[in-house]
């Protein structure tokens, strides 16, 4: 399902969403997700951002389609990427935090290893891989292994990795978090341009309100148990009043509750 | 960004003349020469200990058939441990009820003494070559297969998720991620196998075989020629390291990564 065979990804629905994980030390349930909605149009780029444990990489395990729901739904186009696990082979990438490299392939082989698995001709695997590594400046660095590479570039060759297979949908989890300011700028204006090039729906998870409003058309807030505290356009807000949304933000990640500025109609 | 991968390497040195262990295999030497020489003085039978020209002399006379046979053994014996081993591991890793209800039976494989399962094999089975593997097997397949089942768990999560996140098969993931995630482990586990197989089948060869070194070591003690029993350890030692060279070897060129 690339975009050039089909027109483009598909949207996303999730309805009732509900995530419950039974601790095994004290046999409580621990609520992850409760009942969210949310609606994501192809092509959007949307970051969530919410408080530490507040149910977002949860939410980002079952977008990958590691984790199944306890209750409600989380459908791609009409797929659900849990229970149609193979089918999203090739159209689902993720960029994690840390670039988990596998430490004993060389730049080149670790962003060919999505391609490995789709079982593309070996050919086609190092053309694609070497193409995306050169847009990303690593063309120099093609057979070096991670540890012969900085922070900042063992990141280029994730988010090499991840747009290899020209994915549907885009998923990042802090992804750029641990890197220095400049480089993370940097990073992340180059990914929302590969994003938008290859016309994926892209999902960012982070805890930087910066970053989640100079990236996402809509911020998505997260309050405790993924409650869909506020999802707001980022469009509809003037670049001069994004110090405002900044605050209003952070206020509702404070009070657990939306912040009436960000309700009103711009 | 300045330099490219390839100047970022640093040239590897393949060999370190070995002065140190020369110097202590020469002192050694020369200390048991002495002895030998002093053995009549100190009351003890000059067969006893033998003269390094005798022991030469020995050496001389050592058929190559037997290494090659007792070589053979080893080596049939290790790569038939070394599949079982990992395939029930990658079973074990796969199904928690089956690890549950193996690892007893492991553990009681690792507890019981070699003596025993040499006795056992004696009893059980008619052919010679069928008891010595089977011997070199249940000592040494549960050893791989304890460790490469532990490294399969020690590989980090984060690596793991990452893979399962690009949606693999599982004899993908296995393949592209476990497998060389435990090479290391793997590398370690051959060398201390080759140390015990070395050991055990010189045992098991004692006990019924009528090639191989451990044969011949029982025909030297029952000529009383200790510096014949001297001159096939001397090979057996010569084989061990030569073993773990080449596993070395092999080491060094499949972990150029690490490096």
């Amino acid at each position: 399902m690339n975009i050039a065979a089909t027109g483009g990804p598909p949207s996303i629905e999730v309805r009732g969403l509900r995530k419950v994980f039974w601790q095994a030390t004290s046999g409580q349930a621990v609520v992850a997700i409760d009942r969210l909605d949310l609606t994501i149009a192809p092509r959007e780029v949307v970051a969530i951002v919410g408080q530490t444990g507040c149910g977002k990489s949860t939410f980002f395990d079952m977008m990958i389609g590691l984790e199944p729901p306890t209750e409600g739904t989380l459908r791609i186009g009409d797929k659900s990427p849990h229970a149609d696990f193979d089918y999203f082979r090739g159209k689902i990438a993720t960029v994690f935090q840390q670039d988990r490299l596998l430490p004993w392939r060389s730049a080149l082989d670790n962003a060919k290893l999505p391609l490995e698995l789709i079982g593309l001709p070996e050919a086609e695997q190092r053309e694609r891989a070497m193409t995306w590594l050169k847009r990303l400046g690593l063309g120099n660095f093609i057979n070096a292994y991670p540890h012969e590479l900085s922070g900042g570039m063992r990141q280029r060759v994730a988010i090499a990795r991840a747009f290899v297979v020209q994915p549907d949908i885009l998923l990042a989890d802090e992804a750029f978090g641990h890197l220095d300011e400049v480089t993370a700028a940097e990073l992340r204006e180059t990914f929302l341009a590969l994003a938008r090039e290859c016309g994926s729906t892209a999902i960012l998870i982070t805890h930087q309100l910066e970053e989640a409003i100079g990236v996402g058309d809509r911020v998505v807030v997260f309050g405790t148990s993924a409650k869909l505290l506020a999802d707001i356009p980022v469009a509809q807000w003037p670049k001069e009043q994004y110090a405002v949304l900044r605050e209003a933000i952070q206020l509702t990640l404070q009070n657990n509750s939306a912040d009436p500025r960000l309700n009103r109609d711009r | 960004m300045t330099a490219s991968n390839d100047e970022l390497r640093e040239p590897v040195r393949n060999f370190t003349f070995p002065r140190h262990t020369l110097v202590s295999l020469l002192i050694f030497a020369a200390c048991w020469e002495v002895l030998s020489h002093l053995a009549p003085v100190l009351g003890i039978p000059p067969f006893a200990i033998p003269s390094l020209v005798k022991i030469a002399k020995s050496i001389g006379t050592i058929t190559p058939l037997d290494i090659a046979v007792t070589l053979a053994r080893v080596m049939a014996a290790l790569v038939a441990s070394f599949v079982l081993g990992l395939a029930l591991a990658m079973a074990m890793y796969r199904s928690h009820s089956l690890e549950k209800y193996l690892h007893p039976i492991i553990r009681l494989f690792m507890a019981a003494p070699v003596v025993s399962w040499i006795l056992f094999a004696v009893l059980w089975f008619p052919g010679v070559e069928f008891r010595i593997g089977f011997v070199l097997v249940v000592v040494c397949g549960p050893v791989f297969l304890v460790d490469t089942l532990d490294a399969m768990r020690s590989v980090p999560r984060e690596l793991r998720h990452m893979m399962q996140s690009f949606r693999p098969t599982t004899f993908q993931f296995f393949i592209k991620l476990m497998l060389p995630a435990i090479v290391p482990t793997i590398f370690t586990s051959w060398k201390v196998n080759i140390s015990l197989a070395i050991r055990v089948v010189t045992i098991a060869e004692l006990v019924g075989a009528v090639t191989g070194i451990g044969h011949q070591l029982s025909v030297a003690q029952e000529l009383f020629s200790v510096a014949d029993v001297f001159a096939w350890t001397i090979v057996l030692v010569a084989l061990l390291f030569m073993l773990e060279a080449v596993v070395a070897r092999v080491e060094h060129r499949l972990l150029r990564w690490r490096t």
